[in-house]
């Protein structure tokens, strides 16, 4: 089409969003509205549990104590150092050191895998209990709050996946982190919910 | 030593890794109650800070998309705070 | 136009405008039924008159679709169709199939329809906007699949775009929910379930990704904004649609022997279903202000605009208004469903549909765009139809309001009828309002024959 200019779109994009802005957005400026609408969804889902717990506060209180706590703490430390060493991937990246980017994705991903065993463990010791969502009000909170977020470690894992294939072909360095840096941010946000998700089911009362 | 903690990245992951151990200890002695809230509201929004900052690397980003993680943190906070004040009652 | 196959959307396009009228023409007589009971009784009773008026409704859109799709493919896979003749066929078989099934509708009654049509060999048919008997559903599973051999067939020789391999989705997902058409479980559970997966995954699923692709592409020609920016949104925007439509289908399981999770899954994530609509909305907002061009086809653009917020009002706010299980369990099925569903297929579907073909239409006659005159009566029928589609919605919103009040909230309720004759002064509103509208679709198929390109014009 003429009269179009070949600029970078994206940057151009983020600009015209923030135009006040001197600094830069790391990664895709979609991705961060993508983001956003996660954390939406994940906001009026922890309100939903909290004020349905106000109006159940003895059944809350009674079910969260058979929860294990020892495995959603665990779960906790392995995303929090997942997303450290997505982290040092970028840093990584700027860095230029290649064989760095792919190994941090890798350890990532290995975090992300040893939450969803952990999980898969806990989930198995419930329904072996014959615990559903239709058993009460807590456990139905408790399946869909961490089951919702269960399918977003795996969606970020298929991502970390992708970025560590991208990764291994050499695309990322202090040239192009774009990619990497918008796949990193979803992960981040995976860690961010578990955050918040894990004192809120596990340990508030 | 003090190098490695010139990284905000692993100043970040050290923090967070202590901060879940406070919580989950808290779990462990039974806290309960309004200051245990509290406290357990207040570590998971400094954890969530820390990680939209030091690990999505907003510190340096543009304030509007900083303020609009910040202030889901801070609405999500009051809202569990909210639901939990109206629970004491 | 660029590629001589795109001519093919035109009959299409004539096709779903003549069917639009028709819809608006039974909505008008249902409007009156509502409040003369008996008006042209014996002859087309409410329940007829209905069928027929959501049946067009559908029919229209799809002719809208169908149409859309065969303008935009080859200039997207920047190839001509694969089989032009094909597309020719397949028009006539589904306007007679379509026509004939009017008729049996008018003509004699349900039952009897269903006994000539075999309904008792696939028991498929009494089922809310899925009444056509056996053979037309055949047929139109027959015709979309042929539509869409034609269409994937296009793009597979063609280039590939985002915006034509979201479109696939769309109508693939449309044809395969489709087929939940054809089980009726005697189990009325099962039975909505599969009702819902053909009626709620198109509207509010695959639908929507169909809108988003035309969307799209409009706004890029009209705007000459980069490609790769519109792509992006257009990915963002279907995520969303999928994640909050598909989960959203829970709104409709509330109280109807399934368990009571669905009240949480289905009010939270269809209280998210807004948001791909607001994305739209901005989206169009935000293009059309960047926009590198000054496109001639003024009327084009507005109704890419108004498809965006009136979308969001009606399937957005209105949706929202009684998707909430606790407010849904007061305002179930009431005349706030009606106006929700009035405002939602107006700003989503036939506004999209319009744009599209106000886009394509001089286009396909010829012209950039059409004359100024031209342009001015289609901005104005583009204002007294979104007009008149708002006071609908606000006065059946009223009617309802009422309506929840008088017969479910209050201490001493009222019985149905009595409470419907309480509301009528809102009903005669929306007739009046819905006559509003017909002048307004008037108007637009004037435009048609008002002036040539410029110089004609002048």
């Amino acid at each position: 089409m003429a009269g179009m200019t070949t600029s970078s779109s994206t940057q151009a994009a983020s600009q015209a969003i923030t135009q006040a802005a001197t600094h830069r957005l790391p990664g895709d400026l979609a991705i961060w509205f993508f983001i956003l609408a996660e954390l939406l969804a994940f906001a009026v889902f922890f309100a939903a549990y909290a004020f349905a717990r106000a109006s159940h506060v003895e059944e809350f209180n009674l079910y969260q104590q058979t929860l294990d706590r020892n495995l959603g703490a665990l779960n906790t430390l392995l995303l929090i150092t997942g997303s450290w060493f997505v982290v040092l991937a970028v840093q990584a990246a700027h860095r230029d050191n290649r064989p760095a980017i792919a190994r941090h994705l890798l350890l990532g991903w290995l975090c992300g895998a040893g939450f969803l065993v952990v999980k898969v463990f806990e989930y198995a010791a419930k329904f072996g209990a014959g615990i559903s969502m239709s058993t009460n009000t807590f456990y139905m909170f408790y399946i869909s709050l961490t089951f919702f977020h269960f399918m977003h470690v795996i969606l970020g894992m298929v991502i970390l996946t992708v970025l560590w294939v991208q990764a291994r072909k050499g695309v990322y360095g202090s040239h192009d982190a774009h990619g990497l840096e918008s796949g990193a941010a979803y992960w981040h946000m995976v860690d961010l919910l578990w955050i918040i998700l894990f004192p809120l089911v596990y340990v508030m009362r | 030593m003090i190098d490695t903690l010139k990284n905000p990245a692993h100043r970040a992951w050290l923090v967070l890794i202590v901060a879940t151990g406070i919580t989950w200890y808290l779990g462990e002695v039974g806290a309960a109650g309004t200051w245990s809230i509290v406290a357990m509201l207040l570590i998971a929004f400094v954890k969530g800070r820390l990680v939209i900052l030091d690990f999505m690397e907003l510190r340096e980003a543009p304030l509007l998309w900083r303020m609009l993680l910040e202030g889901w943190l801070i609405l999500v906070s009051s809202l569990i705070l909210l639901a939990y004040w109206i629970s004491l009652k | 136009m660029q590629y001589k196959s795109q001519a093919v959307a035109k009959p299409y396009f004539i096709a779903a405008i003549g069917l639009f009228v028709g819809q608006i023409l039974f909505g008008l007589i249902l409007g009156l039924q509502y409040v003369l009971g008996d008006f042209l009784f014996p002859a087309i009773p409410f329940n007829v008159a209905r069928m027929v008026h959501t049946n067009l409704l559908i029919v229209w859109l799809l002719f809208g679709f169908m149409g859309g799709a065969y303008y935009m493919i080859p200039e997207e896979s920047e190839t001509e169709l694969f089989s032009p003749k094909l597309a020719l066929a397949l028009f006539w078989i589904f306007l007679v199939a379509g026509a004939l099934t009017i008729v049996g509708y008018l003509a004699v009654p349900y039952a009897t329809l269903a006994e000539l049509t075999g309904n008792n060999l696939l028991e498929t048919m009494g089922r809310e906007f899925l009444e056509q008997p056996l053979p037309t559903k055949l047929g139109i599973v027959v015709v979309a699949l042929a539509f869409l051999f034609n269409i994937t067939m296009t793009v597979l020789k063609g280039k590939k775009t985002s915006i034509s391999i979201v479109l696939l989705l769309g109508l693939w997902g449309l044809a395969v929910f489709f087929l939940f058409s054809f089980y009726n479980p005697v189990n009325v559970v099962l039975d909505k379930f599969f009702w819902w997966w053909t009626v709620h995954l198109w509207v509010e699923g695959v639908w929507e990704l169909i809108l988003g692709s035309f969307l799209a592409f409009v706004l890029i020609k009209t705007t000459g904004v980069d490609r790769e920016v519109i792509e992006k949104w257009l990915y963002v925007i279907v995520t969303l649609t999928l994640i909050t439509g598909i989960i959203g289908t829970g709104h409709h399981y509330f109280w109807i022997g399934t368990p009571e999770y669905w009240q949480w899954w289905g009010s939270i994530f269809s209280a998210l279903e807004p948001i791909p609509f607001f994305a739209m909305t901005v989206f169009a907002f935000n293009m059309v202000n960047r926009r590198r061009r000054e496109h001639p086809n003024k009327a084009a653009v507005l109704w890419a605009l108004g498809t965006g917020v009136m979308a969001f009002l009606g399937a957005g706010v209105w949706g929202f208004l009684h998707t909430l299980a606790p407010v849904n369990y007061y305002t179930h099925g009431t005349q706030i469903t009606a106006a929700h569903g009035h405002m939602a297929f107006y700003g989503a579907y036939a506004m999209v549909n319009l744009m599209m073909i106000s886009y394509a239409m001089p286009i396909l006659r010829g012209r950039a765009a059409n004359g100024n005159k031209s342009q001015v009566l289609e901005m104005w029928s583009f204002w007294l139809m979104t007009v008149a589609m708002v006071f609908i919605t606000l006065f059946l919103t009223a009617a309802g309001i009422l309506q929840v009040w008088l017969q479910r909230v209050s201490d001493t309720p009222l019985p149905f009828m009595v409470a419907q004759e309480k509301i009528q002064l809102f009903y005669w509103m929306r007739e009046w309002a819905g006559v509003a509208f017909l002048i307004g679709l008037i108007l637009y198929i004037a435009s048609f024959f008002a002036g040539g390109d410029e110089k004609e014009a002048a």
